[in-house]
Formats: C-alpha cells, structure tokens, sequence
C-alpha cells in the first residue's frame, strides 16, 4: 500500500507528542544550527581555509587532538583493567568504586578543573612529589593530557562491564579444558570478545576529550602555539570580535565531531553484530553510560 | 453478541497477514483460532479487538459495523499473550482499573466496584493474593488476574490471545478446563487463538483453522478432525501418512484409489493422493490374499505408553510410512526390526475427489 | 531496529562472578592488577574529590559559610537556580513527549530524529555556545532586530538559560527512551480495550512504569545545568553579580586566588554530583527490587 509515514496505532498523543518535539528541536537545535553555517557561507571558502589551517589553530589541534587520542588511549587500557577487576574480583569498598566511576559525568567541568590544576600545582598533592622528579604536570600539555584522561574514565569502563559481566563462563572453562594457560585464555578467547566494546569506549571519550573545555582551562597555561586547546582558541576570537574566525574553526571542531559520532555509530554496529544478540544493550552515545543498570531476570 | 467479519486483508509492507478473510462467530460461543505461527490468527483477533485496522473489510458486531471503532469504545475485553498486567499495580487495582477509569457519570461508588473485585478474585480462586503485585505471582495466576481484569467491565466479547502459550503442560490442561467450565456458566461470545490444535478440539465449540492468511476450514471440532477439508487441515490436525495411487478404474475423481502392487503405479492411470492417519492401519504378518495390502519392512518401534509407534518402509516405493496400533495388538504381533509386515489402510481420505466425507 | 535508542541494561548479577579453578588467576595476578585499578581510581576519582572539600574547608567553618554571604557568590547561586528552575522542566516535558512519539510508534524518520537529540553530546561546549552567540549576538543572524527592540539575548541572563537548555536537554529524553521502548505497548493497549482514555492511559498505567527513569533523568538533567561551564561562559559576558552562573563565578574567585572561596562554591556542585551518583545507585536497586522494570512480565511455569 505505499509507504506510510506512520503505522497506525490505537496508542493516543502522537501527533501532540511529535509536533511538540520537533517544535522544541527546531527552536533549540535546528534554528540555531543552520545560523551558524549561514554564517560560515558568508565566509567564503578561501578565508574559511586560512583560518582553519594557520599555524595557531593547526597547533591547537596538535594539543587538542593528540592529548585527546593519548589520554583515550590511557583509558582504554586502564578502562579494561578496571572493568575487570570490578567485574572478576571482590574487594572491600567495591561498591563505592564502582558507584564513583561516573563522577567525571556528574561534576560539574569547572570543579574538575581547578581540583585537577590543585592537585597538580607545583605545591600541589601530586604536583610536589612530582616536581621533585622533575616532572612538571600543571600548565603543561602533561596537564592537559591529565584532564581529559578524567574526562572519559568513565567511556570504557561502562561499556566493557556489560560485556564482561555477561561473558559466559563456559568459554574459558572451555579454553582451559583444552590447554589454553590464563593469558592465552585472555588474549585470544577474552580479550576479543570485548574489544569492540572497549574501542567504542575509547572512541567515546575521544570525541568528549576533543571538545572539551572547562577541566582543561584551568590546568592548561593557555599559551598560544603551546599549551592552546582548540575551544579556547574559538572563545579568544570571540574577545577578539572575530566572529568570523571563531565560526571558522567552530564549524571546523562540527565536521570532525560528526565525522566521529558516525564513527561511533559504526562502532556500536559491529560491537551488537559480534556479539551476536539484538538485545537492548549498546550504549547509543557518548553520554549514556551514565544510564543506570536496570536489574534483568537471571534467567536468559 | 455475534461476530461478522468480512473479506478482511491486512498487509504489514510487503506481508500480507490476511487475505480476504471471513468468519463468522455465533453469539455465546467459544472459538478457536487455530494455526502455525505466522498464520494471521492473532492479527484476526486483533482486528476484531480494535487494537489494529483492517486495509479492507468489515467487522460486525451483532450486524452493525463498528470497523472504525477504536478497541476503547468497542468494549471488548481482552487477554493479551504475556498478560500485560500493570506491574506497579497490585492484582485488586488491576482487576478494579476498568472500573476506576469510567468517566464520573458511569463509575460506580468505590463500595461497588470492591465487590465486584471480591467476586471475581473468588471466580479466580485468588482472593488471598488480592496485595500482591504481579512480579510476585506464578504465570498461571497472572493468566487469571488477566481474565478477571478483562471481565471486570462486563464486555459483551472476550478475546483471548494464546492464553496458555506460555505455561507448562500441567498448568495449560488445568486452565483450558476451568475457561471452558467459566464459559459454560458466564456464555460470553469469546475468540481465542492458539496454535495447540489439542486446546482448540478440547475446549472450543467452532474451530477455525488458519494458514497463510485465510481460514481453511472452520467447523465443529468433529468436523474439522473427522472431515478435513484440505491437506493442510487433515495434517495440522494430527498426523498423517500420504499414499500415493492411482485411480484403477472409473471417474479420475471419483474412481477407487489403488494403492497396491507396483504394477499399478506405471499403468498410466491418473495419479492421486490418499491421506491415512497412523491409527487407522492394520498390521498383519500375512497377506492373506488382499490384494490392497502394502508390504513393508519394519523400521524402528517407539513404545509410547498405551500406543506402539512403529516406523516402517514400503518395499515398493522405499517410502516411510508411519503406524500407530494399542499396545495389546503389539504385543500379540511381537514384531522385530527387520521383519516384513503388511499394511493394511482402513479409511482414506481424498481430497481431489470434491466429495464431502 | 532502525533508529532505537537502545539502554544500556546491565546484568548486574546479585551474587556476583564466582571463580572457579578454570576461570581464575593465581593470587598474586588478581591482587597487582587489583592494586593498580585501585590506584588508578583513588589518583583519578578520589584525590580530585577530597581536595575540593579538604581546600573548601582549609581556613575553618566559619570561613566556608562566609564564602556565601558574598552578595556576588550569592548572586552567581542565584542565577545557577533560575537557569536550572527553567530549563529542567522544559526538557522535562520535553523528554516525556520526545520519548512518547519515538519510543510507542513507528514512524518515517526515527533515527534522524534520535540524531538530532543526540547532538549536544557530540557537540563541544564552547560551539554550543557560540551557535546561539551567532544567532542572538549584535552581529548575529537575529542581532539588528534584537538590538531594535532593544532586547539582550547574549550576555544576559536569557542567553544563559538557552545555552543551559541546549546542552541539557536531551538527557530527560535518553533516560525514558529505552525505558518505553523496552517495556513495549501491551500495558497501555491493555489499559486502552479496559477503556481508559489517552490520558488516563499515560498517567495512570506510563508514567508510573518510568517513574525511576524519569526521576534520574530529571537530576542528571538538573546536576548538567547546574554545572555547564564552556556553552555559558561564551554567551554570557561574564559581568559579575548579574551575569555568573556558579561555575563561572569558581572561574572568576579561582583566578582571583580566593581559593577557598572558589572551592566553597565548588564543593556544593560536588555535593550535587555526589547526590546524583546515589540516586543513580537507588534507582538500579529500586528497579532490580521490583524485578525487572525492562521487560513485559511473562509466563513462567505453575499455576
């Protein structure tokens, strides 16, 4: 019969519900949105160009992008780590562990940033200790690099618990009836069944790391060419009344996010696809791990 | 109240659940829908709910078209599959929601609809669980508490569907009994469907099968079982064994089926079908002269209880052919895997011939 | 399923992983790698947490309550509570009737729809900011007209209530989604053939299914306005006692050295987090204390 748009329902409020909806989005995200590449047409692409590649933007997406790829990294693997030894092991206080994982989401970005820049202050808490080995954190891309690892602790962690914790027991059972030591039961039997879930996590907290602001202006030094993150650069256009620059590089940090947001999206498909069942599991965004665990019947 | 429904066709995109169906459900009786998955039963019954519209046809409800009535105002009550209890309601509010939603000028006081509430949980046999929430019962229960609820606003149709799809066996025989008996006492018209053709004989006094989406045969029980109308009701019904023949002599249609010795097979006589079910064959150790006996070899034996299942393949054709016979007669045969028996058909059924049973 | 959001529903066994001679490491393994998350946590999650309340409270109680007598301090609390008072029962509604439509029908263009309410999370805060600056700023699309009407959307107070509904509003929706979508329509039809109105279907049998989900979407909702630092510092201009937000006024005492000062302030937003992160725990347990708030209630065995 030709496609619907919608398949009739008895289930009232549709059209009141979707009309409210797409009334809010347009007033809140698509008016908006379409402002801001109005905008950066009336640029031009040439000097679209220049600004997004001069030299001070390109350094700030050397900081901004590569502390963000490393400080990922570091939560990918310590994000498995950690989900391991919650999933596997039982040890005093585990609960207020597990609960505390999603700190970074819940405090506010600012907090974060002058507790990280305390810490690690020359005369912080780490930042003493850490001198005396000649290891300068704060105001250094160190520091940088440091904020953002915060930032997506959470990423990887809450994305590979689910997976762990429905591993099923059987398989290294399995392996280990058949000779596999513990590692080699890991590498090969574990350790990919997790792994689309673990890099769905790292890109996750990649692109939050590459937007982020406030847990790194504090800690940063903010010194153009050297210690600039990407944002403060677009908000020192907007002092500067540069609004053209600032769109610039804005719409510029837009493409990339997309670019990884369908990546993610990409991400989720493979890891659902691996593991093999369509349940209600993957986590669609960057910020839904913060969602909390429903309980589920035992049985499967 | 009496169910019309007429040339009914509902396609989901490409596939099309139902095609042209029409049935029709006297008033005060208890119908079955029954069918493989997939058949179009429960969007059948869906439709006649309301919870879903037709692309063509009509639904009557005592010879008025109510087919644009939303399920609301048809009042209906129906048994979902999986209950669909309300799970922060306890089993009294469940029961008394229907009651609790009526605008002011219909509900009645508080005081009544308790009663009404008591009645029912005692209908059901659960007047101690009337605190308990949903998560806190047996399947059976919930199963219950759905009726109930459904009963509670009085509707002039009952529409169950697969009730006992989801219980264990025990539990399925109990319940299909007590819905029957609750049927002999309250006579609501009710529709339910199930793909349990054992459920559908038992309980129902019209069986409608179902497959691909149109009504096959709709009947008394003895009469879709002793009388099928097509292949597929004769074997969705119980099993069966296909012999392949050849009409001998007379009307291709009407002529006697031979499905004897091998010589006939290539007589260049009209093939045909004939459908035996596994209890109606005689085994015997000798021909005994009859000619229309088939010789076969003994492949395995089931011994199930008060039937002996035997396994069998025609030496003509090396076809399988399945036998059921009561233990007594087994047991005076003493048959062996290996041996040779002979198989006699004692009623066949036709369906090429256009004659009634 | 095109377009679903799907929930991340994690079995968190009540007994917990019992290991057994085949699926476990020697001792020494399990207590390294024990020590070295435990470490990784305490360096990550922990430190940053106590210095914000050990500076808060460095020069006394005294000092700590002095902070917030500070007509500016005052005045940044203030305008954190208006943001928040406005834009969290906006996107409370709006998360019911986005998670309504999308989660009960099918429809043509679900997953564009789910895209689109996902975008703040991918969006950096600062261009969240700026996207209304180029809207609403004096050189904005809708400036001249602003300025003729000598209406102030940007660096004033209604520039920071839209910049905190943009960056919040999607986690209301997020949090009921899954919730409605997992837990099907059967109830409400049910509700529907009993003879329930609409509404009193979505009252009576919805909104108490999603209750939990929708009661931790409102604080999370609450606890992200309350703290959105980088999309209200660029629209707000920064002019303190009228244009500080709570976060932005961490940033000004923080640069002013007032550090006690700047870490008061900050230890109430923490204290937000702390009470966020236990209503997280109590809505899991809750929702596992009344098995299995996801999926329809089945049929088992017995009678």
């Amino acid at each position: 019969m030709g496609i619907r748009f919608k398949q009739r329902s008895i289930l009232p409020g549709f059209g009141l519900a979707l009309g409210f909806t797409v009334f809010y989005l347009s007033l809140i995200v698509l008016i908006p949105l379409s402002a801001t590449f109005w905008k950066t047409s009336a640029l031009g692409w040439h000097q679209f160009w220049h600004v997004v590649t001069s030299a001070r933007a390109m350094a700030s997406y050397r900081l901004s992008f590569g502390a963000s790829l490393i400080a990922a990294a570091i939560n990918l693997a310590f994000g498995v780590l950690v989900a391991w030894v919650l999933v596997r092991y039982s040890f005093p206080l585990k609960r207020l562990f597990d609960s505390l994982i999603d700190l970074p989401f819940a405090l506010p970005t600012a907090v974060a940033g002058i507790a990280l820049t305390t810490i690690y202050a020359p005369n912080g808490w780490l930042g003493r200790p850490l001198e005396s080995l000649g290891v300068h954190a704060a105001y250094t891309r160190l520091g940088v690099t440091i904020a953002l690892t915060f930032i997506g602790l959470p990423f990887v962690v809450r994305t590979v618990q689910p997976v762990l914790e429905d591993l099923d027991k059987e398989l290294e059972e399995a392996a280990a009836s058949l000779g596999a030591g513990r590692w080699q039961t890991f590498t090969k039997v574990l350790l990919p069944t997790i792994l689309p879930a673990a890099i769905t996590g790292f890109a996750m907290a990649f692109g939050r790391a590459v937007g982020e602001y406030g847990s790194v202006i504090f800690i940063a030094g903010n010194m153009p060419m050297r210690t600039e993150i990407t944002p403060l650069l677009i908000i020192t256009k907007l002092q500067e009344y540069d609004y053209a620059g600032a769109t610039a590089i804005a719409v510029a940090m837009l493409i990339v996010s997309f670019v990884i947001l369908l990546a993610i999206n990409v991400l989720q498909k493979w890891s659902s696809g691996k593991r093999g069942s369509a349940d209600l599991r993957d986590a669609p965004g960057p910020e839904a791990t913060l969602r909390p665990a429903y309980g589920r019947e035992e049985a499967h | 109240m009496s169910i019309n429904v007429r040339n009914i066709t509902k396609a989901f995109g490409r596939y099309t659940a139902l095609q042209n169906v029409s049935l029709e459900i006297p008033d005060g009786q208890l119908v079955a829908l029954l069918g493989p998955s997939g058949c179009g039963k429960t969007t059948l019954l869906r439709i006649i709910s309301g919870l879903e519209f037709p692309d063509s046809g009509t639904v009557e409800f005592d010879g008025q078209n109510i087919t644009d009535q939303s399920a609301r105002e048809r009042r209906v009550g129906f048994v979902f599959q999986h209950y669909a209890l309300f799970r922060h309601m306890n089993v009294f509010e469940n029961i008394a929601f229907g009651l609790r939603v009526r605008s002011r000028a219909t509900r009645p006081p508080e005081a009544e609809i308790r009663r009404r509430v008591q009645e029912l949980l005692a209908l059901i046999q659960l007047e101690n669980q009337a605190r308990r929430y949903p998560s806190q019962l047996s399947g059976g229960q919930r199963q219950r508490v759905a009726l109930a609820r459904a009963l509670a606003v009085q509707p002039k149709v009952l529409l169950l569907d697969e009730p006992f799809g989801a219980l264990d066996a025990k539990v399925r025989m109990e319940l299909r009994r007590w819905l029957r008996k609750l049927h002999d006492e309250v006579h609501i018209t009710s529709v339910f469907v199930t793909h349990d053709q054992e459920e559908a004989l038992e309980v129902a006094d019209r069986v409608a099968v179902m497959n691909g989406g149109h009504v096959e045969q709709a009947g008394s029980p003895d009469e879709v079982y002793d009388c099928p109308a097509t292949p597929f009701v004769f074997d969705f019904l119980g099993k069966v064994n296909i012999f392949h023949g050849r009409v001998e002599s007379g009307d291709p249609a009407t002529g006697t089926l031979e499905i004897g010795a091998p010589g006939h097979l290539a007589s260049g006589r009209p093939p045909a079908a004939g459908y035996v079910r596994p209890h109606e064959l005689e085994l015997r150790r000798e021909r005994n002269g009859d000619a229309t006996v088939i010789e076969a070899t003994v492949l395995r034996i089931y011994k199930a209880g008060p039937l002996a299942r035997v396994e069998l393949r025609r030496r003509d054709t090396g076809e399988l052919v399945q036998a059921e016979i009561p233990r007594a007669a087994f047991q005076a045969l003493a048959l062996q895997p290996g041996e040779t028996v002979f198989v006699k058909p004692l009623a066949i059924r036709r369906f090429d011939d256009g004659m009634p049973c | 399923m095109a377009g679903a959001i799907q929930s991340n529903v994690r079995v968190a066994p009540a007994s917990g992983f019992v290991a057994t001679q085949a699926t476990s490491e020697p001792a020494l393994v399990r207590w390294l790698l024990t020590g070295i998350a435990i470490l990784f946590l305490v360096v990550f999650l922990f430190l940053p947490l106590a210095i914000v309340f050990s500076t808060a409270l460095e020069k006394g109680f005294a000092a700590y309550f002095r902070t917030f007598q500070d007509p500016d301090t005052a005045a940044a609390i203030r305008l954190t509570l208006l943001a928040a008072g406005i834009a969290v029962p906006l996107n409370m509604i709006f998360g019911i009737a986005a998670a309504w439509a999308i989660g009960k029908f099918e429809f043509f263009g679900k997953s564009l729809l789910i895209t689109l309410i996902d975008l703040p999370f991918s969006v950096s805060p600062v261009v969240s900011g700026l996207i209304y600056v180029l809207l609403f700023g004096m050189q904005g699309l809708l400036g001249p007209w602003l300025i003729d009407h000598d209406i102030r959307i940007i660096f004033a107070v209604p520039g920071i209530v839209l910049a905190t509904i943009f960056v919040t509003f999607p986690f209301v929706a997020r949090e009921l989604l899954p919730m409605m979508q997992a837990q099907g329509n059967d109830e409400e039809e049910a509700a529907l053939t009993l003879g329930a109105s609409g509404w009193q279907t979505f009252r009576r049998v919805t909104l108490p299914n999603v209750k939990w989900a929708l009661l931790y979407g409102v604080i999370l909702c609450n606890a992200r306005a309350m703290g959105e630092f980088g999309a209200v510092s660029v629209v707000s201009g920064h002019i303190r006692g009228v244009t500080d937000t709570m976060p932005l006024h961490i940033e000004v005492l923080y640069n002013d050295y007032q550090f006690v000062a700047a870490f008061s302030v900050a230890s109430l937003l923490a204290l937000l987090a702390l009470v966020t992160l236990v209503v997280k725990s109590v809505v899991e347990w809750r929702s596992k204390e009344q098995g299995n708030d996801q999926v329809p209630l089945g049929g088992e065995e017995g009678a």
